[in-house]
């Protein structure tokens, strides 16, 4: 065992650290939009929508995510939609992360009791009113724990994007084994750097958690 | 003109009638309590009032103001009649004096340095102002409900309904909330309640309405309705709640 040789790729790991941190943030970014977004759409009353979200949701949800990945990176470019592999990768991983997104945030907003949304609507408050102070942060409080969870599963997903050679922290270990032949070695520090990113990021949602959700549970 | 004008209303669950041509007045001032069996209507009646339920059929004014969920103003509307609920019903992410301000402050009613001294008047109203910076979650449930009766009032309604709102209470804190409620009568607030209070019925209301199978089957003072009941219905009622 001999991590020496690796000391001379710290840029190209750091780099693929910084690159499965982008890549994390902007799917998840753009999955949370696309989850509010369907949440509401699930809940509305135009059936259609209902129906177009819902094929969606189990589309991605039922299918591997590398062939999902694969279809953004090999097959869209033949109907014209050609990205480069770190877009198609954010693509790829938003609409993952937004179909199980949908779920968890319906499932948030749907634990709020109906009253509490009565109770609002008969103080004069406007629908957007209700949503915003009396609808959302109970919903969010209860849908956090899944939400986390799932960032979590993103950021290890991310890993994938190297099967279209994204420069991501697998894609760079993958490279760095191949010139040092050190496979023990570099799938170790990578593994440890996957985890030092996902138990810090549990942290810091334990942290933001308890400073935005400090009410009282319902008894 | 009455405040509140019931005529001829009609309401269907499904294919049960549940409403099923009833027709009261109420007067400015006026303390009327609903009574009768559960699944009587009382409640869908109370609801119908503030539009949170539509009527099929049949009219209801409140201020001369048909009432009805697509009315042009309803949000104005509902800032007049205010609605307490037997589970309280409030916000838990909020603490008790954001619970009575937001509405105020987002309808536009207050600016933000009136807040907290308008907090302050409706608590004491209801004898909690040393609960204003307490969750929901920390108080018992007849303090709950006091606070959600202090809401309402922050919005200065002409106009208050109760919803069996001491039905969900341990029987210890019944007395306190009731006797909020007696001192909002005294004060010449005009309120509907559907309650199983009979003590209080007979004690505070100014008149009883007894409904059965979706209608008001007989009204009158509590002096006369609960000592010589007219019909058999509210006579078995009375003889049942004893």
């Amino acid at each position: 065992m001999n991590f020496l040789p690796l000391w001379r790729y710290r840029d190209q790991l750091i780099d693929g650290t910084i690159v499965t941190l982008e890549l994390t943030v902007i799917a998840a970014c753009f999955g949370l939009l696309i989850g509010t977004a369907g949440a509401v759409a699930l809940k509305g009353r135009v059936k259609p929508t209902r129906w177009l979200v819902r094929s969606y949701i189990e589309l991605f949800r039922n299918t591997p995510s590398l062939i999902q990945l694969f279809i953004v990176f090999f097959v869209l470019p033949n109907f014209g939609l050609k990205l480069p592999a770190f877009e198609a990768a954010a693509v790829a991983l938003s609409l993952y992360f937004g179909a199980y997104s949908v779920e968890i945030i319906r499932s948030g907003l749907d634990s709020v009791p109906r009253s509490q949304i009565e109770a609002g609507q008969c103080l004069g408050l406007s629908g957007w009113q209700v949503f915003f102070h009396i609808l959302l942060p109970p919903a969010l409080r209860n849908a956090y724990p899944a939400v986390t969870s799932q960032f979590v599963l993103l950021l290890l997903g991310t890993s994938l994007a190297s099967q279209v050679a994204a420069d991501e922290l697998f894609h760079v270990a993958g490279f760095i084994e191949s010139r040092t032949y050190r496979s023990f070695e570099v799938y170790a520090i990578i593994c440890a750097v996957y985890f030092a990113m996902a138990m810090s990021f549990k942290i810091l949602f334990a942290v933001v958690g308890a400073l935005a959700f400090r009410w009282p549970r319902r008894r | 003109m009455a405040l509140v004008e019931i005529r001829d209303v009609h309401k269907k669950f499904g294919r049960t009638d549940v409403l099923n041509g009833v027709s009261l007045d109420v007067e400015e001032g006026e303390i009327v309590t609903i009574i009768g069996r559960s699944g009587s209507g009382k409640s869908t009646l109370l609801r119908c009032i503030n539009a949170l339920e539509t009527v099929d059929a049949g009219e209801i004014h409140v201020e001369g103001q048909r009432v009805h969920a697509r009315m042009p103003d309803l949000r104005q509307f509902r800032q007049r009649v205010g609605i307490v609920f037997q589970a309280f019903n409030l916000f838990s992410h909020l603490k008790v004096e954001r619970n009575i301000t937001l509405a105020p402050l987002l309808t536009g009613r207050i600016g933000k340095s009136e807040a907290r001294p308008l907090a302050l008047d409706v608590l004491a109203r209801v004898g909690l102002a040393d609960k204003i910076d307490a969750w929901p979650e920390q108080l018992s449930g007849g303090q709950q409900q006091r606070v959600a009766i202090a809401r309402c009032l922050a919005m200065a309604p002409h106009l208050m309904l109760f919803d069996e709102v001491t039905s969900a209470l341990d029987p210890e804190l019944v007395g306190e909330v009731l006797k909020v409620m007696e001192a909002m009568a005294r004060q010449g607030m005009t309120m509907i309640l559907v309650t199983h209070e009979m003590g209080f019925a007979r004690n505070v209301a100014d008149r009883i309405v007894f409904m059965h199978q979706g209608r008001v089957w007989e009204q009158g003072p509590p002096s006369k309705l609960f000592v010589r009941p007219e019909t058999p219905e509210l006579a078995s009622f009375i003889a049942s709640v004893k």
